[in-house]
């Protein structure tokens, strides 16, 4: 049989300065569990081995936004580092107007608390827990117009995160498009597994919400690695860079939150950009009373121009590439140990379905938050539980049953080798062997919004 | 001897822009004789706020590069509450990623419709986030706290008398915090006792109301205790600190000033209870508990500063520095805010420029004046910060009528402060020509941060 040689990627970058790890004993890590309550969250960063938590904040910097860094102009008020950003933010994602935030949900908290009114309904691609808090906060609904696809994991639909314009256009009849003041995209769907939106849906989502005086705000953390799918997926982008993808995206929407902290490569950051002057004069005036003039919003100078150099990188085809082959990588090497994952595999991590994996375990025994907790115990990995737990409760106090119960194994930026995600695969795969015999888990103390960050659990 | 020098020395540097006159006034009338409006590129000595503007020193650049970046549990996170537990003695501590975003949190739990805020002088931020929850702040300085020109060791002193009174007033049921602010910043960063502090304690325990401290220059107000309050003299400024925080419930922090750092701040406290319903915030609008929507080196740059800023030889230094071009403006006539304060230098406007009426923002004009002079950047805090509209849209002034020239920390040396008084001295031997401003565009909250204005002719 003729062999075919694969051709691997390999990282864009070589390391310039470490952090070196701690390695804890299996009863090390039994002590640090219990005293977090089984939430992963709670855990000491110090007792933990290989951190998939999040990649948010987490990336390592590139030589040059460390240079960034040191040429920080700490300026109350007109500094330098701001007009770099604003610059970058205009040529890459070609948005007119810019706000710095601290992080993102700064951004979501005054975009939700100009743009919606009480009774207002906001139809997004599926919830994400901080953006849904603040439209609800703000007096409105959030309404899921994702496709029904990015609710079945073993769906492989190559597009999972598009929005249904049935289902938007069911919302606009029976509610009038008055009540809609904004269709809420994210691209890369966090919750649905990392999952890509089309650029032909979004042309569709557009001329509707067009139609019907509706705006689109561009929940754009993760816009790079949506962009990499549509070049890799979708028909007459096989040619075109990273960055006209990111730009074209962009044009398509009137505005958005950022969390740098995702693709822009940084450890803290965010902004709104938006096109509308008014609506931007209003968040100028806003920013200041929560989070800092509007020429720094809350950020160091130094942190802006890290930011402004992070934008730059997060577009390059070498390095999209390399960060999502590394996602795949660990997909591919879970899948061989039977370990029951979203597919298609997303961009920024790896999603466990645990009502597959645990499925003796009801859905109000935690059956996500067990199995992170069972990862942590055996290799002192730390991932997320993204499930009931992340869900929360609805206004009249029952829980939301997601039907997605997933633990989330998520990738930080350049950070680790390929040897890190064998161990993280092997991990997974060693429990997986021996899920018959985990036991769920009950809830012993419950946070009044976003519960996940602070809850604590107790083994049944 | 005589000479009191930095104990430092200059590790890096940041080059300065030189431009013209002619210049700045094209620059000044673009940003609309709006200091907050200029690029900083064209500033010569920014002298804006001393708020994220200090120059970190080697250990903290250190400390910036062992952050851990954690989302949740970092060490750095912890690093950083021992500091703060350790110099203010409470257990419960939030990162916050400024201090008006402790403040937000604090008055949006414990503010509302019907309630006040009682203080020595609440600072804009702090006055607008009460303002924004619908209660009202009440400012209670004491007398000699009112008068720029006459010297006196404790200017930011609260009036116990008229506390006492608004009490009353109000009903104790009504008031749900008393602020302290050390130093007091609006009133010229003038300190408040320890005698003060424990007077204010008293009534508030009478009353069943709790006390906070607006901290974020509390190692200068500890410095000034040493200096000028009986019984002080041979305790260390950690043991002042330590004192001073031990009269209050709580208190909230903006660590860019009194901490080095360039960014970051926090919310500490003893009520459990408080300290859950203010976590429960926390993660809506800042961030996990354990980074509060700061990275992780940024919880190391504060720990570090925190300890570096009590240094009995920093304090000395900084402290002789205000003094030190105070009294050269004294000297030359000029009336400024006496005795020199912890931070900054206060020129009282309306001596400065008495030709021209409040109406027409005294302060404002001569924040222009000085820029044009020599590229120097203040801020007015007077009617254009803190001044409000009656019923019939007339302008009910503020009380004092400054302009805050505040100097960051470790940044500038002597020669630039010697430059900054000849620009002054300068400015004052022409001040009948400055010209009067009038609005032309203004926001409803905080307008002075983007207000536009346009000389009277």
């Amino acid at each position: 049989m003729k062999q075919v040689i694969k051709r691997s990627w390999a990282e864009p970058y070589k390391m310039k300065m470490v952090e070196l790890l701690k390695m804890t004993s299996p009863a090390q890590r039994k002590k640090a569990l219990l005293e977090a309550g089984y939430n992963t969250f709670l855990l000491r960063s110090e007792d933990v081995y290989i951190d998939l938590l999040t990649d948010s904040g987490t990336s390592a910097m590139s030589d040059r936004q460390w240079a960034g860094m040191m040429m920080g102009d700490e300026a109350y008020a007109g500094s330098r580092n701001f007009y770099h950003l604003e610059e970058v933010v205009r040529e890459v994602y070609g948005y007119k107007y810019l706000i710095p935030t601290h992080q993102g949900r700064g951004a979501e908290n005054i975009l939700s608390k100009i743009l919606i009114k009480k009774g207002d309904i906001i139809p997004g691609n599926m919830y994400f827990t901080t953006t849904r808090l603040h439209q609800e906060l703000a007096g409105g609904k959030f309404e899921d117009v994702i496709v029904d696809e990015a609710h079945d994991p073993e769906n492989e639909f190559p597009f999972k995160g598009n929005v249904d314009l049935n289902k938007l256009e069911k919302l606009v009849k029976k509610y009038g498009a008055k009540k809609i003041p904004y269709v809420s995209m994210a691209t890369s769907v966090n919750m649905a597994g990392g999952q890509p939106i089309s650029m032909q849906n979004l042309k569709d989502l557009r001329s509707f919400t067009k139609k019907h005086g509706i705006l689109v705000i561009h929940d754009m953390t993760r816009v790079a690695e949506n962009a990499y799918f549509i070049q890799q997926r979708e028909k007459g982008y096989q040619n075109k860079s990273i960055k006209n993808i990111v730009k074209e995206i962009c044009s398509y929407t009137d505005g958005a939150t950022m969390s740098a902290k995702k693709d822009a490569l940084v450890n803290i950051g965010g902004f709104l950009a938006i096109n509308d002057y008014d609506i931007f004069e209003e968040a100028r005036n806003m920013v200041v009373v929560y989070e800092g003039l509007h020429t720094y919003g809350g950020l160091a100078g130094r942190d802006m121009e890290a930011m402004a150099i992070g934008i730059g990188e997060s577009v390059s085809d070498e390095h999209i590439r390399a960060r999502v082959g590394q996602v795949i990588y660990l997909g591919e090497k879970m899948m061989e140990y039977n370990v029951p994952i979203v597919k298609p595999i997303g961009g920024h991590g790896i999603f466990v379905d645990a009502k597959k994996f645990l499925p003796h375990i009801p859905q109000d025994q935690f059956p996500a938050q067990t199995l992170a907790a069972e990862i942590y115990q055996d290799s002192g990995v730390r991932t997320m539980e993204r499930g009931v737990v992340s869900a929360g409760r609805k206004a009249n106090g029952e829980n939301y049953f997601p039907k997605l119960e997933l633990v989330r194994f998520t990738i930080p930026r350049r950070v680790y080798t390929q040897a890190h995600m064998d161990v993280i695969a092997e991990s997974a795969g060693r429990v997986f062997e021996k899920r018959n015999s985990i036991k769920g888990m009950k809830m012993i103390y419950e946070p009044k919004y976003l519960r996940f960050f602070q809850a604590r659990f107790k083994q049944l | 001897m005589k000479t009191i020098i930095e104990p430092f020395k200059i590790k890096s540097v940041e080059p300065i822009y030189f431009n013209t006159v002619e210049e700045r006034i094209a620059i000044l009338e673009k940003a609309c004789f709006n200091p907050f409006l200029i690029h900083s590129a064209d500033v010569l000595i920014d002298l804006l706020t001393d708020s994220g503007t200090s120059a970190m020193s080697s250990n903290q650049w250190a400390g910036i590069m062992q952050g851990d970046e954690s989302y949740a549990g970092s060490p750095s996170f912890f690093r950083f509450e021992n500091a703060v537990q350790e110099i203010t003695g409470m257990p419960l501590v939030i990162p916050t990623h400024q201090g008006r975003a402790a403040e937000k949190i604090l008055f949006s739990i414990l503010g509302g419709k019907g309630k006040f805020f009682v203080s020595n002088t609440l600072f804009d931020t702090t006055r607008a986030n009460i303002e924004f929850s619908g209660a009202e702040g009440i400012d209670l300085l004491c007398a000699e706290g009112k008068l720029p020109s006459v010297p006196a060791p404790f200017k930011g002193n609260m009036d116990v008398e008229a506390l006492r009174q608004t009490i009353i007033e109000k009903g104790a049921a009504n008031i749900p915090l008393c602020i302290i602010t050390i130093t007091n910043n609006s009133g010229g960063g003038q300190p408040v006792s320890m005698e003060n502090i424990k007077a204010v304690r008293k009534i508030c325990t009478e009353n069943n109301i709790p006390l906070f401290i607006d901290a974020c220059r509390f190692a200068e107000n500890s410095y000034f205790i040493k200096l000028r309050e009986a019984g002080y003299a041979n305790k260390t400024v950690p043991e002042i600190a330590k004192e001073l925080f031990s009269y209050a419930d709580g208190c909230t922090m903006s660590a860019k000033k009194d901490a080095f750092a360039n960014i970051g701040g926090f919310l500490a406290m003893h009520n459990e209870n408080l300290a859950l319903q203010c976590r429960n915030l926390l993660v809506i609008t800042e961030g996990f508990p354990t980074y509060g929507g700061l990275a992780g080196r940024d919880l190391e740059a504060i720990a570090i500063g925190l300890r570096e800023v009590m240094d009995e030889h920093y304090l000395q230094y900084r402290i002789r520095s205000i003094e030190y071009l105070t009294n050269k403006l004294i000297a030359a006539g000029v009336p400024v805010m006496q005795p020199a304060g912890g931070h900054a230098v206060y020129l009282d406007a309306k001596a400065f420029l008495s030709h021209i009426p409040v109406e027409q923002y005294p302060g404002q004009a001569l924040v222009g004046a000085l820029y044009i002079e020599g590229g120097i950047r203040g801020v007015e805090i007077g009617s254009l910060m803190f001044g409000k509209y009656d019923e019939q849209h007339h302008l009910v002034p503020a009380p004092l009528e400054l302009v805050r020239l505040a100097i960051p920390r470790r940044v500038y040396t002597q020669s630039h402060i010697d430059y900054v008084a000849e620009v002054i001295i300068e400015v004052f031997s022409k001040r009948h020509e400055i010209k009067g401003l009038q609005i032309t565009e203004e926001a409803p909250m905080l307008r002075h941060f983007t207000a536009k204005l346009k000389p009277i002719n």
